[in-house]
């Protein structure tokens, strides 16, 4: 027995001889181990985000967020107060209008707030998209125009033209990869609509040469779409973490897009169909299967055939939108399961949009309606069947009261009506007549 | 003989009562009132049909045909011929001629409760149990075409509670009985008890034709109808005044009074003895630059009326297309894309199109795509841009394959 302790005691004081000796090796290594819990602690607050898109064996798709499904539950976010206009920049506003919007969006349910293209200092735009992130948990899908709106027009078939934009949007997502609140990349709106003419037209010299207008569309689509997919391939080897998508107006286009743009990650489409998507989910599985984000769709809420505020408009054409969005999710047995979500155009009113022109008019609620709709059907015998009122498709409203100094916001029906949506989503409806009817 | 005094006193003042109530309660319960009942102590049987019209001024008869449409001065009602009606003594001769009076190149008319009653008054009748109407009819040489026949569908503060209808028809010249089922529709309140409809180019020159014995009936064998699926072909335009013509070019659109329709052009048709024209000025009269005409179901319908055809058995619609001079450019021809509160099930869109001097068919490719709801069966747009000088072109045999 005692034999044995001496032994052990032997060894105790051989091993506090060699410690002694690697005292300074230990203190080092603890050191170390201390920097790297204190970094680690410092990532946390800025932990790596990986999003994909999960293709399931049944061809449903989901947008998955750190291996979860994530519904995008959207709102497009463009916080211009009245008396202003689309140019005015509310990035470096000091009332932050984004942390009141914030508090409302997260007790609403939004997840996620689409910008159609960053502001021009990063350090705003990492403020905004920390601040909707790190307190409320909303995320931002970031967009790029790809130069739409640039004049003069778009020039899809030149290379310093495209040189150019794609330098910028990759500098976009080097900017902003890293940043915890980031979902994914939206690159171009509309812009499909200019290869058809309709929009910004551009054209090359050999399309112009070629006689036949459906072969000169096709032309300019290939032009096009190529170039989304160079620029989406690119995007890839910088950022392994954010799905890229290819921002459509409607489905147009997209049968050329399945030959020329086959690595992005998903559509994001633009639609105004009323109350129903139609065909929009199946349809888009026939032709290019890729999953989709609603990324602007909506209803306003003024009726321009009785001339006055209809709330219960614009909450029946939101909560029908939401139900089929639901229906088509993955896992859905009746649904084509390859919707990933949406996001409502729009949170708030915009009071400028009647006419950019006049300063004056940017202060003043416009009523006067900008476009025809038949979607929309509840007011579409108004004059001239122009139904649309641009100003009022918010979610919320603005008042010309300051609240915490910006415009007081004041959330519609639809906005509750959508919250409750969310909390329970009922998808099954009676497809009766009376089903058209806003529900008072 | 005290019995018998008894059942008359009793007789005397329950016969005021039941023609009272018969007048007065415009319920369908009133037609047992007018159909064979059982004892007086007994519960009334539902009532198994409900009478329009079978003889002139008989008492079982319900609405007034009084809502005259479109060209109303073609019409002519002779509600008491008495040659050869399919029972009775009487049955309703109705001469159309066809002569455009009014300039909309269609007639019709609705059976209304009370007269003239277009959903301003509360009038309509509850028709609930009822499961098809019937009537008999001919032509007066047999061959004329009704476009349709029909109950419901009128609107206004006091709307039906439904809408059905038959046809396109091809009369015969002896009296044969057609059906519309009515299984599984809500007829709760009906005011348009019963209409008809065709046009001047489903009968050039006119026609004359016969109805008779026209009734709702409570027969329970009949079944609810589900969406039919059409069968193909289906033709958007075969020939003028075809039977098989579906749709109705009356969507003008953009610069409407640009545009001259002529649905019976015999200049050099590509089959048949007719083809459509197409005239546009390019004179942007009412200021929008473009023009363009969508064919629909019924006319004028942009979504507003749940009237779409089934078609799902389609892949492709072709058409046959030449400008008179070639070169004419048209944007856009499409089918389907109505949205409304009936929104098409689906779009399918090819153009531009520069046409040539020489017929020369086209196809829109409809694979993948959801035909199953159609009120916009085709359509066509073009604009001063692209034809400065305006666009003279032909069309003929838009079919769905």
């Amino acid at each position: 027995m005692r034999l044995s302790t001496n032994k052990k005691l032997v060894k105790k004081s051989e091993f506090k001889l060699q410690a002694s000796g690697f005292r300074p090796l230990l203190l080092a290594a603890c050191g170390l181990l201390l920097v790297a819990f204190l970094l680690g602690m410092a990532n946390t607050s800025k932990a790596k985000v990986h999003i994909h898109i999960q293709k399931f064996k049944n061809g449903h798709y989901s947008l998955m967020v750190n291996r979860k499904p994530y519904i995008v539950k959207g709102v497009c976010y463009n916080p211009i107060p009245i008396g202003q206009y689309h140019q005015y920049d509310w990035w470096s506003d000091p009332n932050k209008p984004w942390i009141e919007d914030g508090k409302l969006m997260k007790a609403m349910g939004v997840n996620t707030i689409r910008l159609y293209q960053a502001h021009d200092n990063p350090d705003e735009v990492r403020q905004v998209i920390r601040d909707l992130y790190e307190r409320y948990g909303i995320r931002t899908i970031l967009g790029d125009w790809l130069g739409f709106w640039e004049y003069p027009c778009p020039l899809y078939g030149d290379k310093d033209f495209m040189d150019r934009i794609k330098k910028q949007v990759l500098e976009m997502v080097s900017l902003y990869k890293d940043e915890p609140g980031i979902l994914l990349w939206i690159l171009g709106n509309e812009n499909n609509y200019s290869c058809l003419g309709h929009i910004n037209p551009w054209s090359t010299e050999e399309i112009d040469k070629e006689p036949n207008p459906q072969i000169q569309k096709f032309m300019r689509a290939k032009i096009y779409y190529s170039y989304v997919n160079d620029i989406a391939k690119e995007i890839h080897k910088i950022d392994s973490n954010h799905p890229v998508a290819l921002g459509n107006g409607e489905l147009i286009g997209l049968d050329t897009a399945s030959q020329f743009c086959p690595d992005i990650d998903l559509v994001a489409c633009i639609i105004y169909r009323g109350k129903t998507f139609g065909n929009l989910f199946k349809s888009l599985k026939a032709t290019f299967d890729k999953p989709i984000l609603l990324s602007e769709f909506g209803a306003d809420c003024y009726d321009a055939y009785l001339n006055k505020e209809d709330q219960n408009m614009q909450a029946f054409f939101l909560e029908s939108q939401w139900r089929q969005i639901y229906e088509n999710l993955a896992k859905n047995k009746e649904g084509a399961g390859n919707c990933l979500g949406g996001v409502i155009f729009e949170w708030t009113d915009e009071w400028w949009k009647h006419n950019e022109n006049d300063p004056e008019s940017w202060k003043v609620h416009d009523a006067e309606s900008n476009w025809s709709n038949g979607s929309y059907y509840f007011d579409i015998q108004a004059q001239g069947n122009k139904n649309m009122n641009e100003e009022w498709f918010g979610i919320v409203a603005l008042s010309e009261e300051l609240e915490n100094g910006i415009n007081k916001r004041t959330p519609r029906k639809s906005y509750y009506v959508i919250r409750e949506f969310w909390k329970k989503p009922i998808l099954k409806k009676n497809n009766n007549k009376k089903e058209n009817n806003k529900k008072k | 003989m005290k019995k018998l005094l008894v059942v008359l006193c009793a007789s005397i003042l329950v016969l005021p009562l039941c023609l009272f109530a018969a007048e007065n309660a415009p319920t369908v319960t009133q037609a047992s009132a007018v159909t064979k009942t059982t004892e007086a102590s007994q519960v009334p049987a539902a009532p198994k049909e409900f009478v329009v019209y079978v003889d002139k001024s008989a008492r079982v008869n319900h609405y007034i045909p009084s809502g005259w449409m479109g060209d109303y001065g073609d019409l002519k009602l002779n509600d008491q011929y008495m040659l050869t009606p399919h029972s009775g003594t009487t049955c309703m001769q109705f001469t159309y001629s066809a002569k455009k009076s009014q300039g909309q190149g269609w007639a019709g008319i609705y059976w209304q409760n009370p007269a003239n009653n277009w959903g301003s008054k509360k009038g309509g009748f509850d028709l609930t149990g009822m499961t098809k109407l019937t009537f008999w009819a001919r032509g007066a040489k047999g061959g004329e075409i009704i476009q349709k026949f029909l109950l419901g569908g009128i609107k206004g503060t006091y709307p039906d509670s439904a809408s059905v209808e038959l046809g396109p028809i091809e009369l015969t010249d002896s009296w044969k009985q057609y059906t519309i089922n009515l299984a599984g529709q809500d007829l709760s309140y009906i005011n348009g008890g019963f209409c008809w409809v065709t046009t001047a180019d489903l009968n050039a020159g006119g026609c004359e034709f016969f109805l008779d014995d026209i009734k709702f009936e409570a027969d329970p064998t009949m079944k609810p109808e589900g969406k039919k699926q059409q069968g193909m072909p289906f033709y958007v335009f075969a020939d003028k005044g075809s039977i098989n013509n579906h749709f109705i070019p009356s969507g003008w659109m953009g610069d409407y009074g640009d545009m001259k329709y002529d649905g019976a052009s015999n200049e050099d048709p590509y089959l048949g003895d007719s083809c459509i024209k197409i005239v546009y000025n390019g004179q942007a009269t009412q200021g929008a630059r473009w023009a363009g005409i969508y064919w629909q179901n019924p006319a004028n319908n942009w979504g507003s009326v749940d009237a779409g055809y089934d078609l799902s058995k389609t892949t492709k619609v072709t058409f046959w297309a030449r400008g008179a001079k070639g070169g004419e450019r048209i944007e856009e021809i499409k089918v389907g894309g109505i949205m409304g509160e009936y929104s098409d099930s689906d779009t399918a869109t090819i153009g531009p199109v520069i046409l040539n001097k020489e017929w020369t068919q086209y196809t829109i490719d409809l694979k993948g795509k959801d035909l199953s709801y159609i009120i916009g069966g085709f359509c066509w747009a073009t604009n001063i841009d692209v034809n400065p000088e305006g666009a003279t072109f032909y069309l003929d045999e838009i079919k769905y394959e």
